[in-house]
């Protein structure tokens, strides 16, 4: 490679950077601007302040973030491990068994991947206020579950085909049953693929808006993104930008861990099937 | 099927409430309640008033606050969504006014006792009394009242010579405005806001929104487009079209009007009373003694303005279990000494006319016999248990400010009619 | 948000008995099949059919949630209230311009990321790739915030340092026009899930074989012929499953609209339109009606998508 071409590649690079983390980078500046810059126009805070966090982690609207950020993150762990474990027996009898209604399975994930939200959200809300669901976490964590089970089955699919599936059959030759053999074998050799998976539910669990809002009314169940419409200004009638920005910050830090501890096996998850494939 | 659920989940709802009332009065073994209380948000005003009155209470009730949306339309829809499903847990809510009737129709509000219907009106502003009143009936408990006042930079009022001592109309502040090049502040964001402000044009000119009432949503008659209804168009679009409106008119609320208003073209505004606290606060006492304020600009010289009509009133959940002292906690929450406090730490004026000559409430805002008169004239707006369909059809037609023409009263009509008939999406 | 992966292509045959032969074995992974991938099929269907089948029925009502008294079968009523409705039509445009351009654009923009990432050299690589996650894995609502408060006329920056561009002064107000609040929700959506695609276009480019590339050259082939020839036809089946599922998350968008424009100035999505009629007007049988006319929608497209080109997604996986 020449050294302009190299030039090229490096500005390429940074440009690709720049594209990533400048409205992350503006969302981190608005959650430390004053009211009094907040119309400057400029990119930066001329004061800059932590005075937004105050408000939402100890400050007037501490009643209605702290709840919500552990809403959030019950809900999501919750409904994230559930559907790992659902998805860790559905995807091993796909990769591994022979059994009528396989494609039938698959088919019904793909319907549920591209279902829209927006549809069965009105009847869950009829339904879950007639059974006592309505604002409570199971109310949320069970249609969590239509998000992140179809995409788990996937990805978790794709990885229990790349297992050595010979240890298995050698395990059942020293006489161990297909339970045996999947329990002892398999799950240790699945669990980096059980782990990216869940990452990658979570995400998706995490990203959630329209549940959030219409299943949920008080801070027994309501997840931060709904929340986010009930902070209010210094006043009624004025707007909460400080406090949105600062709170969407916080959200913002445990994806932006995850990809950072965990970059490779995210991007392997989300295209494993296309690479090895 | 569900509904047949329903109607029998009502009918045995109906009996745990009468049934823990009667036993509210033999015994007292599960311990003083915890009531409810749904508030809009605010800055922590509400949250206060629930501790005061919880401390007052000596051990009988304890008040709990739950945070409703921002918007007017997001707090009715929480509320709706869980009165719907005959939710015990609500025990009071903060209510915005014009959505009281259709919760006094769905039966959704516990009826208020005679006698607190007696001590909770009397010496309140007339404008927070109708909003609370439906049928005849008191349904809801005035708690405080807001309303629109015109405010004014003393120095550009000065320069250009306008008497504000006289009432003003809206042909006027135009017409200085663009003189003086400064901003006239109003709220042309597709909102709630922009209801209540065709809703003070309307009734300035002496019209309504509503003309007739009717049982059935298909038979309301409105007041869109009549003479009063092509006047406040008229004036609606000379604002919204002239060089005073603000570049991004068309999705200002009341927070950018303030920014405008604090800027270095701010001329006037209408807005509610936040306005000065948060000049002083933000900016500095020095902005803040260049604000004047005065009742709501005319829409015709010789009619007195009718300003809008805000403000919150207290319902108390018809499937609450605790109706009775939820009712003994609404009179503390609304009693005058928490009225001036509110006014006081949120700038959310009070409903009762004795609180606007407290000595703390005139040094905070001085112009407070200014908002109290404004109340009196103050005027609601329309009063249907399908007020959602008719404010959301009129934010649909009138946005953006701009494009409003002689046509847009009778598309306005046309269009809510058939929402309301069940012939057009909204 | 973007929630797919590629289907993983057949790689190593079931090692189970002949099909035929019911012998106790096969019988017994059978019933092992159903035992291990039954709950999680049910709980899919639990919470998506139900409520499907549930809002078909109220849809053939009248049925508004604070007058249930009144609740009465209108039969297709309220399919033919929405087709005729100029509303349902202008929403359906909405939702249509904004896939075709954001897919669009994210396609092209999702290859070039693709190609810079393919080729970028070791030292910046992982930095790379841990950034394009990022705008993937944030919440759509934070990305609508941030883009919103980057445009808005008071608080955004967006006007003073772009006033050189013609069309942009200090005072242009992107969400007071039609045009121009578009323009914003598509970068917003554009912005956060190109790296998604170019993540799938990323995987598909690694299954170009280099000798094909190598041939080519020798061959005496342009880079852009190179790119028409033997790229872009190898990847194809990448290329086609990151079309259908950017393009039906795209049909579905709902989070940014409702954050940035709240529906104004003709910005409805379909989603949008539906939650309007069912939460906020609480016209349960009109809004199911939306719903089900939306879910139809969203199955028309995923049609057209298998069928007509051909993305099995099913039998790719050699089932």
């Amino acid at each position: 490679m020449s050294r302009k071409e190299k030039t090229w590649w490096w500005v390429a690079g940074i440009a690709i950077l720049v594209y990533c983390l400048f409205p992350i980078a503006w969302i981190v500046s608005v959650s430390f601007k004053p009211p009094a810059d907040l119309n400057s126009g400029g990119f930066l805070p001329d004061n800059a302040t932590f005075d937004n966090y105050r408000t939402i982690l100890t400050g007037n609207a501490k009643d209605l973030f702290r709840p919500a950020l552990r809403n959030s993150f019950g809900i999501c762990l919750i409904a994230t491990a559930i559907s790992c474990l659902l998805s860790m027996f559905a995807a091993y009898a796909i990769a591994r068994l022979d059994f009528p209604g396989k494609k039938l399975i698959l088919s019904t994930a793909l319907v549920v991947a591209i279902f829209p939200v927006i549809s069965i959200v009105t009847p869950l809300f009829n339904v879950w206020r007639q059974i006592g669901l309505y604002d409570t976490w199971l109310g949320l964590i069970i249609p969590y579950l239509s998000l992140t089970l179809p995409i788990s089955i996937w990805t978790m699919s794709a990885f229990f085909r790349e297992i050595p599936w010979e240890m298995e059959q050698a395990a059942q030759v020293d006489g161990a049953t297909t339970w045996q053999a999947f329990r002892k074998v398999i799950v240790p050799l699945a669990a980096p693929g059980v782990f990216t998976t869940a990452i990658i539910a979570f995400f998706i669990a995490w990203n959630d808006f329209v549940y959030g809002i219409s299943l949920t009314s008080t801070d027994a169940a309501r997840p931060v993104p709904a929340a986010l419409g009930l902070f209010s200004g210094a006043s009624q009638f004025e707007d909460p930008t400080g406090a949105i920005a600062a709170a969407a910050v916080i959200v913002t830090i445990p994806v932006v861990v995850l990809v950072l501890l965990f970059q490779r096996r995210i991007v392997a998850g989300l295209t494993n099937g296309a690479v090895k494939g | 099927m569900p509904d047949r659920r329903r109607r029998g989940l009502g009918g045995g709802a109906a009996a745990i409430v009468l049934a823990s009332t009667l036993a509210g009065c033999g015994s007292d073994e599960s311990g003083p309640p915890t009531l409810t209380w749904y508030i809009n948000p605010d800055s922590g005003g509400q949250a206060s008033i629930a501790e005061a009155c919880t401390d007052d209470a000596g051990g009988r009730y304890t008040i709990d606050t739950e945070v409703l949306p921002r918007d007017a339309a997001g707090q009715r829809e929480q509320l709706i969504r869980r009165l719907a499903a005959e939710d015990s847990s609500i025990d009071i809510m903060s209510l915005d006014p014009p959505f009281v009737p259709e919760f006094a129709e769905a039966g959704f509000l516990a009826p208020v006792p005679e006698d607190l219907q007696e001590r909770t009106t009397g010496g309140v502003v007339q404008g927070a009394v109708d909003g609370a009143t439906w049928n005849d009936e008191i349904v809801a408990v005035p708690f405080w009242a807001n309303t629109q006042v015109l405010w004014y930079r003393l120095s550009v009022v000065e320069a250009a010579g306008l008497d504000m001592t006289q009432p003003v109309t809206w042909e006027q502040i135009v017409e200085v405005a663009e003189e003086q090049g400064v901003l006239i502040g109003a709220q042309g964001a597709r909102a709630e806001s922009l209801t209540v402000w065709v809703n003070a044009l309307i009734e300035s000119a002496g019209g309504h929104i509503i003309e007739q009432n009717a049982d059935a949503p298909e038979d309301i008659e409105l007041g869109l487009d009549t003479e009063a209804g092509q006047r406040a168009a008229e004036v609606m679009r000379l604002v919204a079209d002239s060089d005073a409106a603000g570049a991004a008119f068309s999705t200002e609320n009341e927070d950018a009007s303030a920014t405008g208003f604090e800027g270095d073209n701010g001329g006037f505004q209408v807005n509610y009373p936040f306005v000065y606290p948060r000049a002083v606060e933000t900016v500095g006492q020095e902005l803040a003694d260049d604000y004047g304020a005065a009742v709501y600009p005319r829409v015709d010289a010789d009619t007195p303005a009718a300003p809008p009509l805000g403000g919150i009133d207290l319902g108390v959940g018809a499937y609450s279990e605790n109706v009775d002292i939820a009712f003994e906690a609404v009179e503390c929450i609304r009693s005058e000494e928490n009225q001036i406090a509110y006014f006081i730490s949120d700038g959310n004026p009070a409903s009762l006319a004795s609180a606007f000559d407290d000595p703390e409430v005139l040094d905070k805002f001085p112009m407070a016999p200014v908002i109290r008169e404004s109340l009196e004239l103050a005027a609601p707006r329309p009063q249907s248990p399908y007020y959602s369909e008719i404010t959301g059809g009129i934010q649909a037609s009138y946005h953006s400010p701009a494009s409003v023409g002689p046509q847009t009263a009778a598309d306005a009509t046309e269009f809510i009619t058939a929402v309301l008939a069940g012939e057009q999406l909204l | 948000m973007s929630q797919t992966t590629l289907p993983p292509a057949e790689k190593t045959q079931p090692v189970s008995a002949p099909h035929g032969t019911i012998s106790d074995r096969a019988k017994a992974e059978r019933k092992l099949g159903w035992m291990l991938a039954g709950p999680a099929f049910f709980v899919m269907l639990a919470v998506t059919a139900y409520p499907i089948l549930q809002a078909t029925y109220d849809s053939l009502f009248s049925y508004r949630l604070t007058d249930p008294d009144n609740r009465s079968f209108n039969g297709l009523t309220n399919y033919w209230v929405i087709l005729t409705d100029e509303l349902w039509w202008k929403s359906l445009g909405v939702t249509m311009l904004i896939t075709v351009v954001t897919v669009a654009v994210e396609l092209v923009l999702g290859f070039a990321l693709a190609m810079v990432m393919a080729k970028a050299l070791r030292a910046i690589r992982p930095v790379i790739r841990a950034a394009i996650l990022i705008p993937y894995a944030v919440i759509t609502v934070v990305s609508a915030f941030a883009w919103q408060f980057a445009f808005d006329i008071n608080t955004g920056f967006v006007n003073s340092w772009f006033a050189w561009l013609p069309g942009v002064a200090s005072d242009t107000d992107w969400f007071g026009g039609t045009g121009t609040s578009l323009f914003v929700i598509c970068l917003a959506e554009i912005w956060k899930t190109t790296p998604f695609i170019s993540l799938l276009l990323l995987a598909g480019l690694a299954q170009v074989p280099e000798v094909l590339q190598e041939a080519a050259k020798v061959d005496g082939a342009t880079w852009w012929q190179r790119l028409w020839k033997v790229t872009l036809p190898n990847m194809k089946a990448a290329i086609m499953v990151a079309l259908l599922f950017r393009t039906l998350d795209a049909f579905r968008v709902f989070d940014s609209i409702f954050v940035m424009t709240n529906g104004a100035n003709s910005t409805e999505s379909v989603s949008f339109l539906a939650y309007r009629q069912t939460i906020s007007r609480l016209e349960i049988g009109l809004g199911s009606a939306v719903s089900v006319l939306l879910f139809i929608c969203v199955m028309l497209l995923a049609a057209v998508f298998i069928k007509g080109f051909k993305v099995d997604l099913a039998s790719a996986r050699g089932e």
